[in-house]
């Protein structure tokens, strides 16, 4: 967590281009946007690095929040969501999309369903007509970042470290070493896991859940928070189908269980079925 | 592990909200974590601990509420018992139109002097 502010956000985190050394100054960015209302603690030494935002949206009237400390221990009401932070920094995030008309996607998947492929092939076949950018989200490795910069369009990475999510601070950093254009589509690819990130909102536009016909068909039921939280779900590698034990129509009825709103397509990034679908899919969210 | 990323976000905003209402030192800390969240209330309640450690709440009395889940079924419209987010109207076997209770994460208040 944050060692200067104590204010317990993971700053373990780094973001850097392919090719890009990781120096201390540049990449460890610990300019998280703290939303905390400092203005009383004066004692309070923060590095130059860090952004304070003085916004005082909330001050709303607490009652006895404002008197003098009392000797006697006193019920203080918070009632805030714990993701406050999160979501306001994703909302953030988000205006920034819309306003430029960019369509984020947020890619969810366990660890090898066909991601990156899938990212691959949609930037070759569509980069001309659209700009594209990437952001790659993965615990250690830059594999996927330099795999993207093959295909020539702007591409960084975010290393979480033990993180096992994206958040939307990450995101709110990693955008600053971009430079979107209007009308693009940004895509995040997030880390390989189907529980972790169904809590942590990006700003997203939409969230696309991939899952593979090598997985059980039962995924969905198993991890239903992110198959409800998703607006898309991709069954991918359906070219493995004549070989593997996997029942479409269940996978679909499993799927629309947790989530009834779910779209749903077939593709597999190997032979370009579906492709067409998916990118038809994504004009859509303009 | 997004629990222990939780129980970092709960540090941060009891740390400013200790801040704001000027108390140093904090007793007691009243959490909601809905049945059918999505985050396991243990291991939540054991990152917290961890993670309380030489903080402002290191010896606070962590107390977690667990909230049940709730749906509103989409045919009948009756209120219903979730026990995960699977979970069918009891009455006509439909799917909640909307989940009515159980997603809860919040700080709720603490004692504090
Ligand atoms: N047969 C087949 N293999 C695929 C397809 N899509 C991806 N793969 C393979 O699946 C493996 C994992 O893909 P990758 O894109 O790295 O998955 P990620 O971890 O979700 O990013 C790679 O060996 C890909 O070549 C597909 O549609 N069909
Ligand atoms: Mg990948
Ligand atoms: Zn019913």
């Amino acid at each position: 967590m944050c060692e200067t502010c104590g204010c317990g956000q993971p700053d373990n985190f780094t973001i850097r281009m392919p090719g890009e050394e990781l120096t201390d100054d540049h990449n460890r960015d610990h300019d998280h946007e703290h939303h905390h209302e400092h203005e009383h603690d004066d004692d309070h030494k923060h590095g130059d690095r860090h952004k304070h935002h003085h916004e005082h949206e909330e001050d709303h009237p607490h009652g006895h929040s404002y008197e003098q400390s009392s000797p006697t221990p006193r019920m203080i009401d918070i009632s805030k969501d714990i993701l406050s932070e999160n979501n306001l920094t994703a909302e953030r995030n988000r205006g920034f999309f819309e306003g430029r008309s960019i369509i984020c996607l947020n890619l969810v998947s366990a660890p090898g369903s066909g991601k990156t492929t899938i990212l691959e092939k949609t930037i070759n076949e569509r980069a001309k007509e659209r700009e594209i950018f990437v952001i790659e989200g993965d615990q250690q490795s830059m594999n996927d970042a330099e795999r993207i910069k093959k295909t020539g369009v702007p591409v960084v990475q975010i290393n979480t470290g033990a993180g096992c999510h994206l958040d939307a601070r990450m995101v709110n950093s990693a955008i600053k070493r971009l430079e979107l254009s209007r009308n693009s589509v940004l895509f995040i690819e997030n880390v390989g896991n189907l529980v972790c990130p169904a809590l942590f909102d990006l700003g997203e536009t939409k969230r696309v859940v991939v899952m593979s016909v090598t997985e059980g068909e039962d995924k969905p039921e198993k991890y239903p928070y992110m198959f409800a939280s998703s607006h898309l779900c991709i069954i991918n590698k359906t070219d493995l189908l004549p070989y593997v034990d996997f029942n479409v129509e269940k996978a679909m009825e499993y799927a629309r269980r947790t989530n009834p709103d779910l779209e749903i397509i077939l593709m597999s990034a190997k032979t370009g079925e579906g492709m067409q679908l998916w990118y038809e899919w994504i004009d859509k969210n303009q | 592990m997004h629990e222990l990323s939780l129980a970092l976000e709960v540090l941060g905003l009891v740390t400013s909200e200790a801040a704001k209402n000027r108390v140093k030192v904090i007793h007691e800390i009243q959490i909601e974590i809905g049945k059918i969240s999505g985050v396991e209330s243990d291991v939540f309640q054991a990152a917290l601990e961890i993670s309380a450690r030489n903080s402002i709440l290191d010896n606070a009395r962590i107390i977690i509420i667990n909230s049940p889940g709730k749906g509103r079924c989409m045919s009948c419209s009756e209120e219903f018992d979730m026990e995960d987010l699977l979970a069918l109207c009891p009455n006509c076997q439909h799917q909640p139109s909307e989940i009515t209770g159980g997603r809860e994460l919040k700080v709720l208040s603490m004692m504090a002097e």
